[in-house]
């Protein structure tokens, strides 16, 4: 009898110092870090690999809460030591409003791109809108914009099979930051530039027309990029949204991936632009994520698993792992997005 | 010490136990089917067209011991509820995303995923179709509309307002009757040809429902040409006509007005990290290989693939079928568009209702079931009140309110959606209760106050409330019924100590359905409403 109860003591006291070692071990060191992250970056942050790598290596946990790019600017920051927007016009809104940012730092790119099938795409190619390079299908903007704007329908470029006129499916640009920076990308081809305020008045009607015909939008980039591999080609024959999310598809759906790739095709915008995913450390605790971030495990990871493109000028290697055919090396073709004023018009337009 | 430790786990037996009661004791919440009987729960919030998957879910909820309640409500009850406060569900499950992202405005649905596509179709008897001209033919919405015009069709649809094939298939109309347009804007609304065109149109709907199920299933009850449903509710259709041996269905697609169903799958975040896992379980069960496959079986396309090589016997081609086909939808109009559609449905379009509210005032209503009769009735007679549930009357709709006890008390009729219509609620708050109960006398009277109208121009319906066992027999409704020569939906509303037998065979008999309003009683008003 006694032996047992000295034998559950000696447990009793094994057990309770484990807690209390695992407790004080992890107690101790790690680092909570909140604040407002695009929801474009959530299967990152979400990702052990990535999370264990904080933790080992900075002592770190990144929490987060999922918010619109431009509508963390304006959010209330009370706890929140850093925002993780998907591009830079968030930025420029929070330095016109807030001054010069503790640090800040683009820590991921990835560009506008547009998906569709591959009949649609060869429809396209015949009708001179895309063309084909070293196996990467560029799409001639202004073509495509002169297709949308005439009203051309489906069937009037050989798609019988579809119904309605040529358009880009995009997110609700008043809402999503991909349906933003495409609207930014449109404004861009209009004007024959980059949209600013010497060519707005002329290129808003022209835009708002655009939009307006495509009537329901959806407000988030994944819900639409979802939809356009599972509806098929006939309900989204084109959208837009950014290269990651194919990328990302492509590697942690591998089995899908197989089956509907041969179908899929990726078209880069000729000249397109960068979503350049911006971390804006609001405190000192803030920027600790910044050297975290740009750990070079991470940002590799952040390539061969999410897709991400992490310096803009620097060509990721191993591109052929993704198994995606027609990703291109090097993205050459790029200008920059309208000011963010000029943005806040757009956006106003179209709301 | 082995006694301690004895009495410990008797402790430890009888908590569990006791967690064990309370689970299997917990409420429901009112919940239209329970599957499984595990001590984890799901509940969800469903589109009816999915109560055609509960043995795949019932499979489930076995294997896992995980108990799913479902409940079935209309996929624009689901897009309201989802921006009310609190959302007493774990997960919703709409026809289409469209509802899910308009309600959704606070973001609290997560992990969303589509589990089966199938578009929003015509199926016409297939003698008919032949006669149209409409076999292995590309059909268009005016195609189908001059047949309805010229009276060689009519056709049962659900409510647009409640139901999303409805106002799918609406939209649908709406495109077509105004060319075609890129996509509807406001503006083009107000032309007051099209308004008397969609009036026009809709007056060739038969009969209505609040919900798709149950459209199919009453469409298997009467005799009717037409429904616009999903195929697989018409698959499934036309599954139990062949085994009757009865004439098919033959689908339709039109190709200028068709629109998908997308059927997503959402968790509602309550922080609960057990019933997250639970949700997460379940869907990837629906999403797997082999789930898949057996939810093809039901005539739903799988996202990414369609429909896989060995299902395509049940996509048959003699019934119209086409699994091959590219589904190319219509755009929807941009949201404030949307509902400005539906508005326009409700309050004008859609033929006028002729409601014949029965209401029970016998000396068992007194008190609290009164009381809530009277709340009830204000959600549906006080217009502003209406109008948050798309149920408001519309210009021409003639409401009846038939009090009654042991026999009929009195009767009270307004037309319009005005001052008249809102005057029923005094008469309804200020009827006093007492005697015994006869509900077959008030049914009977409806039945005579209808021989007034010409019922070509109304969908009528009663709705009866009763609360107990009725005096009388069915005997006496029948050989009035029958004289009427028209099938008069009698939808009852079982309430206190309601004899369910009766409202059934009233139900059966008349092809309408019982609502339990022992729960909630005026959601069982609001979903009556809906089907009228």
């Amino acid at each position: 009898m006694k032996t047992k109860l000295l034998g559950l003591g000696i447990l009793a006291i094994v057990v309770i110092s484990a807690i209390v070692y695992v407790w004080y071990s992890s107690g101790q060191t790690i680092t909570e870090i909140h604040g407002y992250v695009g929801g474009e970056k959530i299967g990152l942050l979400e990702d052990e690999e990535i999370q264990d790598l904080l933790k080992d290596r900075y002592k770190l946990a990144i929490d987060y809460t999922k918010l619109g790019s431009i509508d963390m600017i304006t959010a209330d920051v009370e706890g929140k030591n850093f925002l993780f927007p998907s591009n830079q016009t968030a930025l420029e809104l929070y330095e016109q409003a807030n001054g010069e940012p503790v640090k800040s730092e683009i820590i991921l790119n990835t560009p506008i791109v547009l998906y569709t099938r591959s009949a649609v795409a060869q429809a396209m190619i015949a009708e001179g809108i895309v063309s084909i390079s070293d196996g990467v299908y560029s799409v001639d903007m202004k073509k495509l914009v002169e297709a949308i704007e005439s009203g051309t329908t489906w069937e009037e470029i050989g798609l019988s099979q579809l119904y309605g006129s040529i358009s880009v499916g995009t997110t609700d640009p008043t809402k999503s930051n991909s349906g933003n920076m495409f609207a930014g990308l449109l404004a861009n081809t209009l004007c024959n530039g980059v949209a600013d305020e010497n060519n707005l008045n002329e290129i808003l009607p022209r835009l708002q027309n655009i939009f307006q015909k495509l009537g329901y939008m959806e407000s988030s980039s994944s819900d639409l990029f979802d939809q356009f591999l599972k509806t098929g080609m006939g309900a989204k024959p084109l959208i837009a949204g950014y290269e990651n999310q194919l990328l990302e598809f492509a590697v942690n759906n591998a089995e899908v991936w197989e089956q509907v790739k041969k179908d899929i095709v990726m078209l880069y915008p000729t000249p397109t632009v960068w979503s350049s995913h911006v971390y804006i450390s609001l405190d000192e605790s803030g920027n600790v994520g910044i050297d975290a971030l740009l750990d070079e495990d991470i940002q590799r990871i952040a390539w061969e698993k999410h897709g991400f493109r992490t310096g803009v000028y620097d060509v990721p290697t191993g591109a052929e792992n993704f198994g995606v055919s027609g990703l291109a090396e090097e993205i050459t073709q790029v200008a920059p997005m309208p000011d963010a004023n000029t943005m806040e018009q757009i956006i106003q337009a179209l709301q | 010490m082995k006694r301690i430790i004895a009495l410990l786990l008797l402790v430890s037996a009888l908590l569990m136990s006791c967690t064990g009661c309370y689970f299997e004791g917990s409420d429901d919440g009112g919940a239209d089917t329970v599957l499984g009987n595990g001590r984890s729960v799901l509940r969800i919030v469903s589109g009816s067209e999915n109560a055609e998957l509960e043995p795949i879910l019932e499979k489930f909820a076995q294997k896992e011991n995980i108990r799913i309640e479902m409940t079935y409500l209309g996929s624009l009850d689901i897009m309201r509820l989802l921006s009310e406060d609190n959302i007493p569900y774990d997960a919703v499950w709409p026809a289409s995303s469209l509802w899910l992202t308009v309600g959704d405005t606070n973001h609290r649905v997560k992990h969303t995923e589509s589990i089966s596509i199938t578009p929003v179709v015509f199926g016409i008897r297939k003698n008919l179709a032949e006669n149209l001209g409409f076999i292995n033919q590309e059909v268009s919405v005016n195609d189908l509309l001059k047949a309805i015009q010229n009276g060689s069709l009519s056709f049962c649809m659900t409510s647009a307002t409640q139901s999303n094939s409805g106002a799918s298939a609406y939209i649908g109309f709406l495109y077509a009757l105004l060319g075609n347009p890129e996509v509807i804007n406001s503006e083009d609304l107000q032309s007051e040809s099209l308004k008397n065109q969609m009036r026009d149109l809709l007056s060739g709907v038969d009969r209505s429902s609040g919900s798709s199920d149950w459209l199919k299933n009453m469409f298997l009850e009467g005799n009717y040409d037409a429904m616009v449903n999903y195929e697989c509710l018409i698959i499934q259709a036309n599954e139990e006509l062949e085994a009757r041996g009865e004439e098919p269905l033959y689908v339709v697609y039109p190709y200028d007005g068709l629109s998908l169903a997308d059927s997503p799958l959402g968790y509602v975040d309550h922080n609960d990290d057990k019933k997250e896992t639970a949700f997460l379980k379940l869907q990837e069960y629906l999403l797997s290989t082999d789930v898949q496959n057996e939810i093809q079986r039901t005539g739903r396309r799988s996202s990414y693939t369609g429909v896989s090589e060995e299902n395509k016997d049940i996509f048959r081609s003699d019934w119209g079928l086409q699994p091959d086909r590219v589904l190319s939808p219509i755009k929807m109009p941009a949201a404030d568009v949307l509902f400005e559609c539906l508005n326009l449905y409700q309050t004008d379009f859609k033929k006028p209702s002729l409601n014949i509210y029965c209401l029970d005032y016998s000396g068992s209503m007194s008190g609290d079931g009164n009381e809530q009769l009277v709340k009830a009735m204000e959600q549906l007679l006080i217009q502003e009140n209406a109008a948050k549930n798309f149920l408001q009357a519309s210009k021409n709709e003639v409401n009846i309110l038939i009090p009654f006890n042991s026999g009929v008390i009195t009767t009270y009729t307004a037309t319009g959606a005005g001052d008249e219509l809102e005057a029923l609620y005094e008469k309804v708050k200020n009827q006093p209760v007492g005697g015994g109960t006869n509900m077959y006398a008030a049914a009977v009277q409806g039945l005579k106050m209808l021989q007034d109208f010409d019922l070509s121009q109304y969908t009528p319906a009663i709705i009866l409330l009763t609360d107990g066992q009725s005096g009388g027999s069915i005997y006496d409704f029948e050989s009035v019924y029958t004289q009427l020569g028209k099938e008069i939906p009698v939808f009852s509303i079982m309430f206190g100590d309601a004899d369910e037998d009766q409202l059934e065979e009233l139900a059966q008999y008349t092809n309408a359905r019982v609502f339990d309003g022992r729960d909630n009683l005026t959601e069982a008003f609001q979903t009556v409403k809906g089907y009228n």
